[in-house]
């Protein structure tokens, strides 16, 4: 009895939207970009959820990627450098009832949001965190990002970068309350699709990294796993994504994994050769934050006066 | 023949004592042997008395609503009994448990904590050791509730007491989602007045700002210039009388009492008479279905959703056909309790039609008596056949969650009573409260204790929301040695030369029926002297089918107030009685999935196929056993079908198209534009925005070879040019070879 006759009244006139109804403007960014995919991805997860226009909000900070809610005919805020995740956690907070997602960059997330990412991934709200790793900064023509590889030359660094990139799953994956760990590429939308849904449907924070190709900037970057198909692994299980027989076709190279598995979920996160591609890790026990301070007292304006009240009382002279 | 085996048989066979050698047990004050270690039950710690336990506030109760004595008793020991004191701690406060038992059993009553108090104090007056025990103790005492026994009254009470719980956390739930309502089409109202020029007026705007320094606000300049501000539409009436008629019905509702705001008071929704429970819902309806369409409204009026032209001939009709049960599992139960004593002709046929049309009540069925003679009179034994008849009727109905159970029983039953509650339909719990009037100085925890394992009144649970098949609805679970067709205890015994004597013998209908004053004439006492082998043990004569050769009688162990052992022998009828007893214990057994005839026909039917099998060939069987028992250990792809896979179109696709036609592998789109710059009447986006060839025509075969060579992830394939006259075709087909 998960639906009595009076619900499923009250859905009968739900709008049903098409693509177009999610699309907002001609995307600036550059013919070739990974971004496009990523954006058409999640335009078709929000017609086949049927996500109400008004109870979505996305949320980004500044770059390339950060330009995402511009393209989202939905509620959106663009914010301020390595923000986006406070922001979106100050949404959620007050409005728990709306979808929210998150699309940083590379430079957003990884350099200057890193305080934010850490701390977003501990509190485990049910946000849904795109990365769009491109590993260089784009907007701002071509330097070097946390997670440029190394050797990378770039504005910044002309003689190659030195550093060993960083690797963001490896670093969500060590945060305490980690619930939801995945890695896309943008060049295989199937798999991008899924991966994007499952994130949407998880309960939690979800953070899914995805690579992406630049076409302007590091335009060779990813052609030796785009060419050899071998050098992704495709992880699957019954309890996280199943391979679809095109897919396997294609992609010979699978792995089953359990995504309660933290110990292997590193391991892969870690794999250098390969890009793996699915989820990493997923625990649904971890209790969001937003629920557990939720107290179940309904927000009155005479409720939140008395509190005030209560707080300036307690300053009486 | 022997004369004592003519006595013997006469009486088996008639139930007339011919001569004085056998006695009549009336006076004797016999009971059951096994009841031999049961005389005084003050000084066992079992499941009574039960507390039930008080709700609590904030109706996140997940614990028990009733819990026994001991149990809580445990509870405090184990916070208090530790260390060097724990030995004295715990033999003070287990004094004071059996305390309070004998004053319960007594007829004392209130609740745990002034119990407690009461035994406390004369314990604790004389020795200062065993009052400091005890207030440690009583400190950890934060668990209380009505302390109630096991007699008539509990399943009143007890089952009164778990529906009040269960009302006080709907009424809970259904207060917040109320205020909820109503806050937020208050605010509806609300924001329209600030919208509205009124709201704008220079005076609204002072009296919103509070007390401070207001003569440094212009309020009338401030009010011209809100006015001049563009405004957003002011509420339709239709929408604003909507919203109002909402309020009011949702703040004059009576099926949950609620605070100050609430204009009537509550309904009452406790009754003890279908007749009456019945016509006070039938009254109420139309005001339920007023209330259920009010709140189905408010949820779509909040969200703004509410469109009169789609929504209103929708609502028009709300409820015309009753509400299902999904609908009113948010409102109050009834419950009506009922006994079985002071049943009349219409109140049955009232119980039948509710339970028969899924309405929201709960009724109990208590009874005191169920070895009754029947109606018909003239020694017509009707061992529980009321609460058969009921429960089956019941459970035929399919939609009626059933729980029967002796009151003795019901502690273990918590979980289920609580699921009964929940359950969205009509429950029946059928209760034996033991306190027969003819059961003589038996306390009726014993007499509902042995009715359970006589299989009189067996304990079992119908839930129709588990699933859809017998086996997830239907449990004996609490039913002692469920497989057997009699529980076996063990009973030892001092012969006469003080040697102890061990057996193994079932509680049966024989031994129930002993305990009833009313039914001593079946059964004569056969002295001491004339006790011979041709008393055969009751337990046997049942398991056989028919009499058999008459040389023997059915003879029955009892003790008497001394406890020592005596001999009876019971007569055919009752022999009969019990083993119809035991074919419906039998039949209830095979619901519930023991030694189901179906399933054991077609074990009995593959078996036999198995052997001829392993007959056959030996080695070859042998192999294939290794086979099942290894799929049964693992079960592979190949033993648990898997999901199918999506299935594979493009790879269709493929297979229709010819080689020379010019395509794209869709599904394998990034969406990366490139195509679609080149030519966007030749490349298109399909509903997933990934490309396709729209037109081939659209275009030159130099486009397509441009657009295959600057796709990213190389999955377009320009096939053969269609235009035979392009120029620089030699070039390009060579170009184009590497996406063919």
């Amino acid at each position: 009895m998960s639906c009595s006759t009076t619900d499923c009244l009250l859905e009968l006139y739900d709008e049903q939207h098409e693509l177009e109804d999610y699309q907002s403007g001609v995307p600036r960014w550059c013919t070739g970009c990974g971004d496009n995919a990523i954006l058409a991805a999640v335009q078709r997860l929000c017609r086949d959820e049927g996500l109400r226009p008004e109870k979505t909000v996305f949320v980004s900070g500044i770059g390339c990627s950060s330009r995402f809610p511009h393209y989202m005919k939905t509620y959106g805020f663009h914010g301020i450098h390595g923000r986006a995740l406070p922001i979106a956690e100050g949404i959620k907070m007050v409005r728990p009832d709306l979808a929210v997602f998150v699309n940083t960059g590379d430079g957003d997330c990884c350099s200057i949001g890193a305080a934010h990412w850490i701390h977003a991934v501990r509190y485990n709200m049910n946000l849904t965190v795109f990365l769009h790793d491109n590993q260089i900064y784009g907007l701002t023509k071509k330097q070097a990002s946390p997670t440029s590889p190394i050797g990378t030359k770039s504005n910044t660094t002309p003689r190659g970068s030195y550093l060993d990139a960083l690797n963001p799953l490896s670093v969500t994956l060590g945060v305490a309350n980690a619930s939801f760990v995945a890695q896309a590429v943008d060049w295989i939308p199937e798999s991008l699709f899924e991966i994007v849904k499952a994130a949407y449907h998880h309960r939690g924070l979800s953070f899914v990294r995805i690579l992406q190709r630049c076409p302007e900037w590091l335009s060779k970057s990813f052609d030796p796993w785009m060419q050899d198909t071998d050098r992704i692994q495709l992880l699957h299980h019954e309890n996280a994504l199943r391979l679809s027989a095109g897919l396997s076709k294609t992609y010979r190279n699978q792995r089953e994994h359990d995504p309660l598995d933290m110990n292997r979920a590193r391991e892969i996160a870690s794999s250098e050769d390969v890009i793996p591609v699915g989820i990493l890790y997923q625990n649904r026990e971890i209790p969001r934050y937003e629920e557990t301070r939720q107290t179940g007292v309904l927000r009155t304006i005479e409720t939140v006066r008395q509190g005030f009240e209560a707080e300036l009382d307690k300053y009486t002279v | 023949m022997e004369i004592d085996l003519q006595t013997n048989l006469a009486f088996y066979l008639t139930g007339k004592r011919l001569n004085d050698q056998l006695d009549a047990v009336d006076g004797l004050n016999l009971r059951p042997a096994l009841f031999s270690g049961y005389r005084d039950l003050t000084s066992l710690r079992y499941d009574f008395p039960l507390v039930l336990v008080d709700s609590r506030q904030d109706g996140a109760s997940d614990g028990p609503c009733f819990e026994p004595l001991s149990g809580l008793i445990d509870d405090i020991l184990e916070k208090v009994a530790k260390g060097a004191n724990s030995d004295r701690i715990g033999k003070h406060v287990l004094r004071l448990e059996q305390d309070i038992r004998t004053q319960v059993t007594r007829g004392a009553s209130g609740r745990f904590s002034a119990l407690w108090d009461q035994a406390a104090l004369p314990l604790g007056k004389g020795d200062q050791l065993i009052a400091d025990s005890l207030s440690h103790a009583r400190a950890n005492l934060k668990i209380d509730g009505e302390v109630v026994d096991c007699n008539a009254a509990l399943p009143y009470r007890l089952l009164g007491h778990a529906w009040h719980i269960n009302q006080t956390q709907r009424a809970l739930q259904f207060g917040r989602d109320i205020k909820r309502l109503e806050l937020k089409l208050t605010d509806i109202i609300k924001a329209d007045f600030v919208n509205s020029d009124a709201g704008k007026s220079a005076e609204v705007l002072r009296s919103s700002f509070g007390t401070g320094p207001m003569d440094h606000f212009d309020f009338e300049a401030m009010s011209r210039i809100l006015a001049k501000s563009s405004r957003r539409d002011s509420l339709s009436e239709t929408r604003r009388n909507r919203v109002t008629n909402l309020l009011a019905t949702l703040q004059s509702q009576q099926f949950f009492p609620m605070s100050e705001a609430n204009a009537g008071k509550p309904y009452g929704f406790d009754f003890d008479s279908c007749v009456d429970a019945l016509a006070a819902y039938r009254q109420r309806l139309p005001k339920l279905i007023e209330l259920a369409r009010a709140v189905a409204i408010a949820e779509l009026e909040i969200k703004g959703e509410y469109n009169d032209a789609k929504h209103d001939p929708l609502f028009d009709s709300f409820g015309e056909n009753g509400l299902e049960a999904g609908d009113l599992a948010r409102f109050p139960d009834y419950l009506v309790r009922l006994n079985a004593g002071n049943m009349t002709g219409l109140e049955h046929s009232t119980l039948t039609e509710i339970l028969a049309v899924d309405l929201p009540i709960k009724i109990l069925f208590q009874t005191d008596d169920v070895i009754e003679e029947s109606p018909l009179g003239n020694g017509h034994l009707a061992f529980a056949l009321r609460s058969r008849q009921l429960a089956s009727m019941s459970m035929g109905m399919n939609g009626v969650f059933v729980l029967q159970s002796p009151a003795s029983n019901l502690c273990q039953l918590h979980q289920q009573i609580r699921r009964g509650l929940d359950y969205p339909g009509p429950a029946l719990f059928s209760i034996y409260s033991g306190a027969s009037p003819s059961c003589g100085e038996l306390p009726p925890y014993l007499v509902g204790a042995a009715a359970l394992e006589s299989r009189v009144f067996p304990a079992f649970t119908f839930d129709p929301a588990a699933g859809r098949d017998w086996a997830s609805r239907f449990s004996l679970e609490t039913n002692p040695q469920a497989t057997l067709d009699w529980p076996l205890r063990e009973f030892a015994y001092e012969d006469e030369n003080l040697q102890t004597v061990a057996e193994r013998m079932p509680f049966t209908l024989i031994d129930f029926v002993a305990c009833d004053a009313r039914y001593s004439k079946h059964f004569a006492r056969i002295p001491k002297t004339r006790w011979n082998g041709a008393l055969t043990p009751v337990g046997d004569v049942l398991a056989r089918e028919d009499r058999g050769h008459l040389d023997s009688v059915p003879s029955l162990n009892m003790v008497n107030p001394e406890n020592s052992l005596q001999k009876v022998i019971v007569d055919e009828k009752l022999i009969r009685e019990a083993r119809r007893c035991r074919d419906m214990w039998n039949s209830l057994q095979e619901l519930g999935g023991i030694h189901n005839s179906h399933a054991e026909r077609l074990l009995a039917r593959e078996k036999e196929i198995w052997l001829e099998t392993v007959d056959l060939a030996g080695a070859a069987a042998a192999s294939a056993i290794t086979a099942i028992t290894a799929a049964a250990a693992v079960p592979s792809a190949a033993t648990v079908p898997a999901d199918p896979p999506p299935a594979d179109q493009a790879a269709e696709r493929e297979a229709e198209r010819s080689p020379d036609e010019a395509y794209i592998e869709t599904s394998r789109c990034s969406t990366c534009n490139e195509c679609t710059q080149i030519n966007d009447k030749m490349f298109a986006y399909d509903e997933n925005k990934q490309a396709y060839i729209a037109d081939p025509g659209a275009g030159t075969y130099a486009q397509l070879v441009e657009a295959a060579e600057s796709c990213q992830v190389s999955i377009i394939h320009p096939g053969k040019p269609r235009n035979p006259n392009e120029p620089g075709l030699e070039e390009l087909l060579k170009r184009a070879e590497l996406f063919l």
